[in-house]
């Protein structure tokens, strides 16, 4: 990460006040069709604590929902830099894995952490809001350090 | 007062707005009124009409789910019914009535989330949350039936559908048929006739009817300007010509009238699904066609009135396993580039999300 | 069929099926056929699609057109030299629809709609390849070629057709 030991000790610790995740939905393709129902009353999230908010300024985690076409892989990484540490990247569905359904098209981004860093991929096409709340269970163990994220060298 | 000169200037009204979908619009602005909109489509194109060049046509059925996320049906019966027509392939009665439930059933939950995401980016909240959870009655509807909640798994693939409905399923659906009817008088009190919401819509972006015509609209944007074209009525497919049910136009074409087709069209499915729950035969579900038929030499269009509107896909076939090309008409291709770029200018920048949601739209099958 | 359009389409041979006709009409006769199809009613046009046939040396394009007062499809088909892809742009026949469906098919296939203003790609952003919808660009190869790797172990499956 290029910064000091201090740095790094002060960002572990930092991590152990998120007690409630905000979250940034980058809602891109089909894969935030579930993304909808978590927000909505059934599958509420907010009892949670977990809030979607307007601006990557504020949030703690960002949800990648789906493939990536060159176009919007723009923003996105302009949206994952300006997101203040500490963050983690969740990423919705087989595409951005392994390519997916649409493995053979010309436009689309095949291994999303070529380009972004990802903590934690949730399988399934789309991934039911369950495995949304489950993946949000493992984001939780991640940051009080009882388990270690996708990302390398962390 | 007169307001000190102002000067034009561009701003983006981007994907990441909760304002808009997953799409761009360029806007040219002079202090708070657009004087000139520019679409910027692409940020979902995956290029899916040679992807099913690659596929034979049963893996094209399961394809054709995702190609608007929002009323995978719709698409799974147009693609089956191209290809239906290429291979000269007539299907049993008994399909013909599933398909037709399923799609109405499909165009209810997709105008639930029309209405719930308009709601929340004009700022009802509780409009999202309440239509949203009533849409998971749908939703679980479509699992029992098809096995998955969001993608069906190309359940309705050329020559029938998948597996016959199961038990007991008829007598839910009506229920939750029912419920829907419901749901919408209580979202008539909450919204459609809450003065906040009316005096926002009210006589805002009126698209006139020949414009509306040449730029190519269809479904509830076209319906509310006063041309009653319905694919359901005007080609009828499956068994619509037996069913009795009203069209739904409007004089008006503006947003509030688009709107009211919108509701007004959840009730005459939920009229439609009624009868066909009543008049449901027995029967076979579906004809066989092999997994690795071969595309007859010919070509095909098909079209259906999907939630959105006219949604059309030609086929083309030259004796191989796969088709030779396959195009698909999109209801929001002309939508969200012509008409929105024609029905923003003059708007006030705060009005912007409201005209964007009135058409009811979908940027994944504008850019496939 | 109506009788004007039967009359206006019998020279070409046109196949009916339905509530539809299927017609191709040589390039030289297409703008007078358009502007007739437009005067008879026909003044609603769903999409213009285009296929591309390598082995006869053209690209087709198909103008899929409904009347609403007819309720009926004319599906109108000409063919350009896939060398020199070029023809009249229907943007004074049928307006918006027709100039977003020529600036699809310009991107995708290369075929220049002449006196359509505006022709700038639009779903794509920054592709220097070819135009991606013909039939000489295979796909499966470019994907394997770019972005897969036979040796990462989750990639080997894409590698067995």
């Amino acid at each position: 990460m290029g910064t000091t030991t201090e740095e790094q000790q002060a960002h572990k610790a930092a991590r152990r006040l998120i007690k409630a995740l905000w979250v940034f939905n980058w809602f891109n393709s089909c894969g935030f069709t579930e993304l909808l129902p978590v927000v909505a009353s059934r599958f509420d999230m907010e009892r949670f604590g977990m809030i979607a908010v307007g601006s990557p300024k504020q949030a703690d985690a960002l949800f990648v929902a789906g493939y990536q076409t060159f176009k919007s892989l723009k923003y996105l990484r302009r949206i994952y830099e300006q997101m203040p540490d500490p963050k983690f990247v969740v990423a919705l569905g087989s595409c951005p894995f392994s390519g997916g359904m649409y493995w053979d098209s010309y436009n689309t981004v095949k291994h999303l952490d070529e380009y972004i860093p990802v903590d934690l991929y949730i399988p399934g096409c789309p991934p039911r809001p369950e495995a949304i709340f489950h993946a949000v269970g493992l984001v939780m163990e991640m940051i009080e350090g009882k388990r270690k994220g996708d990302r390398s060298g962390d | 007062m007169a307001i000190t000169r102002t000067d034009a200037y561009v701003i983006p009204f981007g994907p990441a707005h909760p304002g808009s979908g997953n799409f761009r619009i360029w806007l040219t602005v002079d202090g708070e009124r657009v004087i000139k909109a520019r679409a910027e489509p692409g940020f979902l194109h995956r290029g899916f009409e040679k992807l099913m060049e690659y596929r034979t046509l049963l893996q094209n059925a399961v394809l054709a789910d995702r190609i608007c996320i929002l009323e995978p049906l719709s698409w799974d019966l147009v693609f089956a019914m191209a290809a239906e027509r290429l291979q000269g392939i007539e299907v049993p009665e008994r399909a013909k009535y599933i398909r037709v439930l399923l799609a109405e059933l499909t165009r209810i939950q997709s105008h639930l989330i029309w209405f719930g995401v308009a709601g929340i980016a004009m700022g009802f909240d509780t409009v999202f949350k309440v239509a949203l959870t009533w849409r998971e009655e749908i939703l679980r509807l479509f699992e029992e039936v098809t096995g998955a909640r969001v993608y069906p798994t190309g359940y309705i693939r050329p020559g029938g559908v998948r597996w016959d409905l199961p038990e007991g399923f008829l007598e839910r659906a009506e229920e939750v048929l029912l419920h829907m009817e419901h749901y919408i008088f209580e979202l008539n009190d909450l919204f459609f006739e809450n003065p906040s919401f009316v005096s926002r819509t009210k006589g805002l972006a009126v698209l006139p009817p020949e414009k509306g015509i040449e730029l190519g609209a269809s479904g509830p944007a076209l319906r509310a300007s006063g041309i009653p074209y319905d694919v359901r009525r005007d080609d009828p497919y499956l068994v619509y010509d037996r069913l009795e049910f009203r069209l739904v136009s409007r004089e008006e074409g503006d947003a509030l009238s688009r709107f009211l087709v919108g509701r007004d069209e959840v009730l005459e499915s939920v009229r439609i699904g009624l009868q066909v729950i009543r008049d449901m035969p027995a029967g076979e579900y579906q004809v066989k066609v092999g997994p690795f038929v071969k595309v007859k030499e010919g070509e095909a269009y098909a079209h259906i009135e999907a939630a959105r509107g006219d949604a059309g896909c030609y086929m083309v076939g030259t004796g191989g396993r796969t088709p030779y090309r396959v195009k698909l008409r999109g209801p929001s291709f002309t939508l969200l580039i012509p008409v929105l770029e024609y029905l923003l200018r003059g708007v006030e920048i705060a009005d912007v999300p409201v005209v964007f949601w009135s058409l009811n739209h979908c940027p994944a099958d504008m850019d496939r | 069929m109506a009788t004007e359009i039967s009359k206006l389409l019998e020279p070409f041979a046109p196949r009916e099926e339905g509530n539809a006709v299927w017609v191709r009409v040589p390039l030289e006769e297409i703008p007078r056929i358009w502007q007739e199809l437009r005067e008879q009613g026909y003044d609603y046009l769903a999409a213009i699609s285009g296929v591309d046939w390598p082995d006869r040396g053209v690209i087709e394009l198909v103008y899929h057109v409904w009347s609403l007062q007819e309720k009926s499809f004319v599906h109108l088909k000409v063919e350009v030299p896939r060398d020199q892809p070029r023809l009249p742009s229907a943007c004074h026949i049928w307006g918006g629809s027709a100039a977003v469906n020529e600036r699809e098919v310009h991107e995708m296939f290369g075929v220049e709609f002449q006196g359509n203003p505006d022709l700038s790609p639009l779903f794509l952003d920054d592709w220097d390849g070819p135009p991606p919808f013909r039939k000489d660009f295979d796909w499966r190869a470019y994907v394997r070629e770019k972005y897969y790797r036979e040796d990462r172990e989750e990639d080997r499956g894409y590698y067995k057709d």
